[in-house]
């Protein structure tokens, strides 16, 4: 009987407890739904990207060309058309190469041979990062991988870019 | 002294627990040292500081117009970014080889994690009773070659900056708004050929691109360029016929000389 | 007249224990610029306060005529700072005070460190000014995206870049704090307007209540 006199929950504690519960419940469910608006763009899966035709594939050359294409980008409630650029050269394998010149590093714009010291490199103005012509990172400066390649199909010996660039696997 | 449950203040000077306070006399003369009540006397001291501040900050506010650079534009490739003063030097950290590369992460998280970790548990970490930095010679000199540190890359970072080409994005720089007739054939021409370094209604792209407004070429000269190039400006950027060659020309020398009645060799922008 | 509208309130509510705590509260001759000029490094703080306050102040009357929106951003700006009546300073303070900001509360933060202000029993207020620190930078670099110019869409860029590299949770802080995987824009730019005119000032106003309360509380910490 003492035992069990030990174990209960006196009047207050319950009353505690229960304030505690209906107070997380009024919390939580005020709160709920204003996560799940915060959080919505983690919600929503990745978009789908049309292609655009950039160029004929017998003009492509082993020197990287700037090439620019407009795509239809939806940003929320903001539909626009933007820029890309991209960096369309055969390398020695004969690969097609799409780059995009964003640079691997913080998301400057990297530069064909635009730097005298480093020739026939992209060279990025930030942080001195550089990639080789085949668009992989020099050791010993700061990008941490491979320019990014955009999907490309080829159709009729035209080549096709979408906006979307994916990292490379390593060359 | 002691209060409470017998908590110690280490080199307290705080007032005294409200029994004792209210037996002071309102001129506080018993009182050690020479303090004085918050309200009016220090405030006012407080304020007067406030104040000499306050004409220096106006000062400054009134002698430097707060920048604005030119509208954000996403496409512009050219632009290199630079962080706020005081962001510059963890901008500057990731430049070295050991804060990127495959180490990014102990650039922008691990040397960042620890200083600003260090700063937030200084009190757990240097628990001691003594004040004096000399006293604490471990936590201080840790302090000191942080903000020594905090000041080199700062400065490294602006000393390696071009502020002259940076003030060129300034939006007091930004060439006058011109009409621009997006229906004109010249425009595609334009579009196709000029416009990723010239901006979408000629006022340029800095620092690619000059601005075209106030150019003063004839249709002969802009075709020539087009062709050749100027200055910086390569040869062979035009890519197209001759015929469309002619609509680019017109366009150019009509958008920029518009207003200035006749001058327009198209006659088809007479708005204003 | 007053006075007895005073006495009125007074005694309904008992508001003079209020303002005598605060008003006849004994500031010690160590901290008083007036008898030691060296006590000047004891008002870092408080102008760090001021600073403060500019900021909230012009803050509001900026989004009078500010909108959040990447078309209208820039413009509304470039409108206030050179149309509207003392629009130059009114922007100038807020971005100036900005700056300002940051330096009085790093020299505040240099003060206690260098004269162990922190130690016991004032660890707590230490970490609450410490957080106090992390909200302003937080406002620093929220509101420098805000005006929409180059400098502020590409520095926001790199911004997230840096979030990114963080490893495993990065890229979804990135999505986050960006309102988009991929894109800076429209959504990066209500994001940062919420967080910088509502989420970071109601913490910043949480904690400083806390920050002074403490300093109430515990007294200011004596001479080395």
């Amino acid at each position: 009987m003492s035992d069990k006199k030990h174990n209960e929950v006196t009047r207050r504690q319950f009353l505690n407890y229960t304030l505690m519960g209906v107070g997380g419940f009024m919390g939580a469910a005020v709160l709920a739904p204003m996560v799940g608006f915060a959080i919505d763009p983690l919600l929503k899966g990745e978009k789908e990207s049309d292609f655009v035709y950039i160029m004929d594939v017998d003009e492509i050359t082993n020197e990287p060309q700037r090439k620019t294409f407009v795509i239809d980008q939806v940003d929320g409630w903001y539909e626009s058309q933007v820029e890309r650029t991209a960096w369309i050269y055969k390398n020695n394998n004969g690969d097609i190469l799409a780059l995009s010149p964003v640079c691997t590093h913080l998301g400057c714009t990297v530069d064909w041979n635009s730097n005298a010291d480093f020739p026939n490199e992209f060279f990025c103005p930030c942080h001195f990062g550089r990639f080789d012509s085949n668009g992989v990172n020099i050791a010993g400066t700061p990008p941490t991988e491979p320019l990014h390649q955009y999907e490309y199909q080829i159709t009729d010996g035209k080549l096709y870019l979408s906006g979307k660039s994916n990292p490379r696997e390593e060359a | 002294m002691r209060r409470g449950k017998g908590l110690k203040f280490v080199g307290d000077s705080r007032v005294i627990d409200k029994e004792t306070r209210d037996k002071i006399p309102k001129d506080y003369s018993e009182y050690p040292g020479r303090t004085e009540a918050f309200w009016p006397n220090f405030l006012l001291k407080e304020w007067l500081v406030g104040s000499v501040f306050l004409i220096g900050f106006l000062c400054l506010v009134a002698a430097a117009p707060s920048p604005l650079e030119q509208q954000a534009d996403p496409n512009n490739a050219a632009y290199i970014p630079l962080p706020d003063w005081y962001f510059l030097f963890l901008y500057e950290l990731l430049k070295y080889n050991y804060a990127s590369n495959d180490y990014i992460v102990i650039g922008t998280m691990v040397i960042p994690g620890l200083a600003f970790g260090a700063l937030l548990l200084a009190p757990f970490l240097d628990k001691g009773p003594e004040r004096r930095l000399t006293r604490r010679p471990i936590a201080s000199s840790l302090m000191l070659l942080a903000v020594a540190s905090v000041i080199w890359l700062t400065y490294e970072s602006v000393a390696s900056t071009d502020w002259e080409a940076r003030a060129e994005y300034s939006v007091t720089n930004e060439a006058p708004q011109l009409e621009v007739d997006t229906s004109d054939p010249g425009y595609e021409v334009y579009q196709a050929n000029c416009l990723s370094c010239h901006g979408d209604a000629l006022q340029g792209n800095a620092p690619v691109g000059p601005p075209l407004v106030e150019i003063t070429y004839e249709p002969e000269a802009i075709k020539e360029i087009a062709i050749n190039g100027i200055g910086e400006m390569p040869a062979g950027l035009f890519q197209g016929t001759d015929e469309e060659l002619d609509l680019l020309a017109e366009f150019i020398y009509s958008t920029v000389n518009q207003g200035e009645g006749g001058a327009s060799e198209t006659g088809d922008d007479t708005e204003e | 007249m007053i006075s007895k509208i005073y006495d009125w309130i007074d005694e309904r509510l008992d508001i003079t224990p209020m303002w005598r705590d605060i008003a006849d509260h004994e500031v010690p001759e160590h901290v008083n610029p007036a008898h030691h000029f060296s006590a000047f490094v004891y008002c870092f703080g408080g102008l760090t306060f001021f600073v403060v306050v500019i900021q909230v102040l012009s803050g509001m009357f900026l989004t009078m005529y500010y909108v959040p929106d990447i078309e209208n951003a820039f413009q509304s700006v470039k409108y206030l700072q050179s149309q509207v009546a003392h629009g130059q300073l009114v922007r100038g303070m807020h971005h100036w005070g900005a700056s300002v900001v940051i330096v009085m509360i790093f020299l505040h933060t240099l003060r206690v460190f260098f004269q162990g202000a922190y130690k016991k029993p004032r660890e707590l207020n230490w970490v609450v000014g410490v957080l106090l620190f992390f909200c302003i930078l937080g406002l620093g670099f929220t509101g420098y995206l805000l005006p929409w110019d180059n400098k502020a869409f590409f520095a926001t860029q790199v911004g997230l870049e840096i979030a990114e590299s963080i490893p495993f949770i990065g890229t979804e802080i990135k999505t986050l704090l960006a309102g988009d995987p991929e894109i800076v824009g429209a959504q990066t730019l209500t994001r940062f307007f919420a967080i910088h005119v509502f989420f970071l000032p109601a913490a910043l106003f949480v904690l400083m209540a806390i920050h002074f309360i403490m300093i109430r509380r515990q007294g200011i910490s004596g001479p080395l």
